[in-house]
């Protein structure tokens, strides 16, 4: 296993993330999408820290990615819930109030 | 690498094992593990219906075997030949996977649980965390578990089982946090070996700070496991069985052997973490007080030729304190197991809104709370425990005083 | 041995999850597509001798995220409607052909870039000897409470804040 294996998992979950964000018109699914290009991100830090520095500080920055995704899923879903309490829908192309 | 069950086979048997024999010696060691864990569960269910038939006044399983010991195959076999049912509206891939998603979170667990300190398979030097985070699938399991029923049942259960899963791991992290501070570290054997033998050194006598956060955890791993007075997922006057009714034969086998080793885990760690876990009193865990005791006896000196006869003691007064070691860890586990019991037949059911009032404005703030004091208390009294304050303060003033 | 052992199954679990989260068509699996994606993730830290970060995706994700998604799934998941409130006829909510042609193409075309960008970190470098396993607890403590201390501490307002607002957008009104 080197660096290469590890960069290309996350490219791969960093294309998915895309994709997922793009093709889904569910905000939930977005969301998914979002948390693996975060992850895609944290791998990539953990990875560089165990092949090119062993300084730490690239898992403290996986970390506080994480802690971000987490913060970021709560949040989101909270608005999603208050979206689907004003709008009986958590489809992406409702929320249009801000265009009008 | 981290201490394991096979490094400690090394030791104790004196060559090194090379990477194939390591690995099958781990693999029966797992399986024997595995084994023994789903007998427990298993008992698990005997003693359930034993205890609340002592509870009620009633005599319980006496048909099958001694005094009804073997009910457990028989409720086995009849798992097994029963029909294996799936809901035509069920949604089938994650109907058949969530029974396995709860056995792979209970039985994943079981890597790090420390029978004695040389029976824990590993000793993660995250252990306490570990298990902390192996063990939320079974919230996920029982979540997916009502949802793939596709039964209105099924489906509170579900809500229920996992919004209160997810509500009480905060009080329990918070607990288990007093003891990792304590000990200043989160694998298993460092938690074990910063207590001694005897109650006075268990962490639940250290401060009162841990006195308190033990009882938050056993009532925050009730929670966490479902069982009474917080078996509102599986509340049976309300929701037929909760996440699990529609599930038949070895599917909800699962789910059942699952929640009784999760309880039997659970009770192991609060034994662990504040009762002094496998450790056994006057040092005779290690084995060499023991090997000592063995050699100055007379009669064995004459028995065994003394050439060549210390390394047989030191095997065989280690294999004893193994064995003492894993005496103690079962004895306290199997009480707290008992406690379980006992509460479940003895409390009624919370509502739903009682239930979560009691974590979030009771548990959760006693906890933090909990935790700040433990913290202060390590910072100010150097880490000594109420014992050592007022043994030492009283050795200064039979040394100092007239 | 072992170590491969674990790192190609964790590849497997993270590809063939993210892979599924892409392709299926219902919420509720792809949900689950994602816990198996972020457990082999988690089992890819492990390779990396991230133990601590391993153990935290765990707990952060299949204890909190997943469910708190699955909880989102079930409290929204009435509605169907498959026209907006102009009448006119909306896409499907996971997504149709056209939707998801789009989306493979713009993810790759970000990936691309980035791959572009980042070619030079990709190849160049020579990787150095790598050290053996140790414990990284310890060490990460210490960063925390010492080098990071001031990331740490907002860390910690940035999450009491996601908390409280979580918390109040999402709480029922009346109205």
């Amino acid at each position: 296993m080197s660096l290469f294996w590890y960069l290309s998992v996350s490219f791969v979950l960093f294309f998915c993330g895309i994709a997922v964000m793009i093709a889904r018109k569910n905000i939930i699914a977005i969301l998914l999408g979002i948390e693996l290009i975060l992850n895609a991100a944290a791998l990539n830090f953990a990875a560089y820290t165990r092949f090119l520095n062993q300084n730490l500080d690239g898992h403290i920055m996986s970390l506080f990615i994480i802690i971000i995704a987490a913060a970021e899923a709560a949040v989101g879903l909270a608005i999603v819930i208050r979206f689907y309490q004003i709008r009986e829908s958590i489809h992406i192309d409702d929320a249009t109030q801000l265009q009008h | 690498m981290n201490p394991t069950f096979v490094t400690y086979l090394e030791q104790f048997l004196g060559y090194p094992a090379t990477n194939l024999m390591a690995a099958v010696f781990f693999l029966v060691a797992v399986s024997i593990l595995v084994g023994v864990m789903a007998t427990i569960g298993g008992l698990g269910t005997y003693a359930e219906r034993k205890i609340s038939a002592d509870i009620q006044a009633r005599i319980g399983p006496n048909r099958v075997g001694p005094f009804g010991l073997l009910q457990m195959l028989a409720d086995g076999v009849k798992m097994i030949l029963k029909e294996d049912i799936i809901p035509s509206k069920a949604d089938k891939l994650i109907f058949i996977l969530a029974p396995m998603m709860a056995m792979f979170g209970v039985f994943a667990t079981l890597a790090v649980l420390p029978f004695s300190s040389g029976l824990t398979l590993t000793d993660l030097n995250i252990g306490v965390f570990y298990v902390l985070g192996v063990g939320s699938f079974v919230g996920v399991a029982i979540f997916l578990g009502g949802y793939a029923s596709n039964s209105k049942w099924s489906m509170l259960g579900g809500m229920r089982g996992a919004s209160q899963i997810i509500s009480y791991e905060i009080p329990v992290t918070l607990s288990i946090l007093v003891a990792v501070t304590m000990a200043g570290g989160l694998s298993f054997s460092t938690l074990v070996e910063a207590q001694t033998g005897l109650p006075h050194g268990w962490y639940l006598f250290h401060n009162p700070f841990s006195f308190i956060a033990f009882f938050v955890l056993f009532i925050g791993a009730l929670a966490e496991t479902n069982r009474a007075p917080f078996d509102l997922p599986e509340a049976e006057s309300e929701l037929v069985s909760g996440y699990h009714t529609e599930y038949t034969g070895m599917r909800f086998g699962f789910f059942a052997l699952a929640e009784y080793v999760e309880v039997f885990v659970v009770c192991g760690i609060a034994a662990a973490l504040f009762l002094g876990g496998y450790k056994v009193p006057f040092d005779l865990g290690n084995g060499e007080v023991l090997s000592n005791a063995l050699m100055n006896i007379p009669f064995l000196k004459m028995v065994v030729p003394m050439t060549n006869g210390t390394p047989i003691f030191k095997l065989l007064g280690s294999g004893l304190g193994q064995l003492l070691q894993l005496g103690s860890f079962f004895t306290k586990t199997l009480a707290l197991y008992y406690v379980v019991i006992w509460i479940r037949w003895t409390l009624p059911r919370l509502r739903v809104d009682t239930l979560m009032t009691l974590c979030w404005k009771y548990l959760t703030p006693i906890a933090l709370f909990n935790l700040l004091g433990a913290a202060t208390w390590m910072v100010v009294f150097h880490g000594k425990s109420i014992y050592q304050i007022i043994f030492e303060s009283g050795a200064a003033q039979a040394v100092g005083g007239h | 041995m072992f170590d491969k052992l674990l790192f190609f199954s964790s590849f497997l679990l993270t590809i063939s999850g993210a892979a599924m989260v892409l392709g299926s068509k219902d919420l509720v699996r792809a949900c689950i597509a994602l816990l198996a994606c972020l457990f082999g993730v988690a089992g890819l830290y492990a390779t990396l001798n991230a133990d601590f970060l391993a153990a935290t995706q765990l707990v952060v994700y299949a204890g909190g995220v997943v469910i708190l998604m699955l909880f989102a799934i079930m409290l929204t998941g009435g509605s169907n409607n498959a026209v907006n409130r102009f009448g006119i006829n909306k896409v499907p909510s996971m997504g149709d052909g056209k939707t998801l042609a789009f989306g493979i193409l713009s993810g790759a075309v970000a990936t691309l870039t980035i791959f572009k960008i980042t070619k030079n970190v990709f190849i160049d470098y020579n990787l150095q000897e790598i050290p053996g396993y140790s414990s990284t607890v310890e060490q990460i403590g210490q960063l925390l409470v010492t080098n990071h201390v001031l990331a740490f501490e907002i860390s910690s307002i940035l999450l009491l804040g996601a908390l409280i607002g979580a918390a109040v957008i999402a709480r029922p009104r009346k109205s």
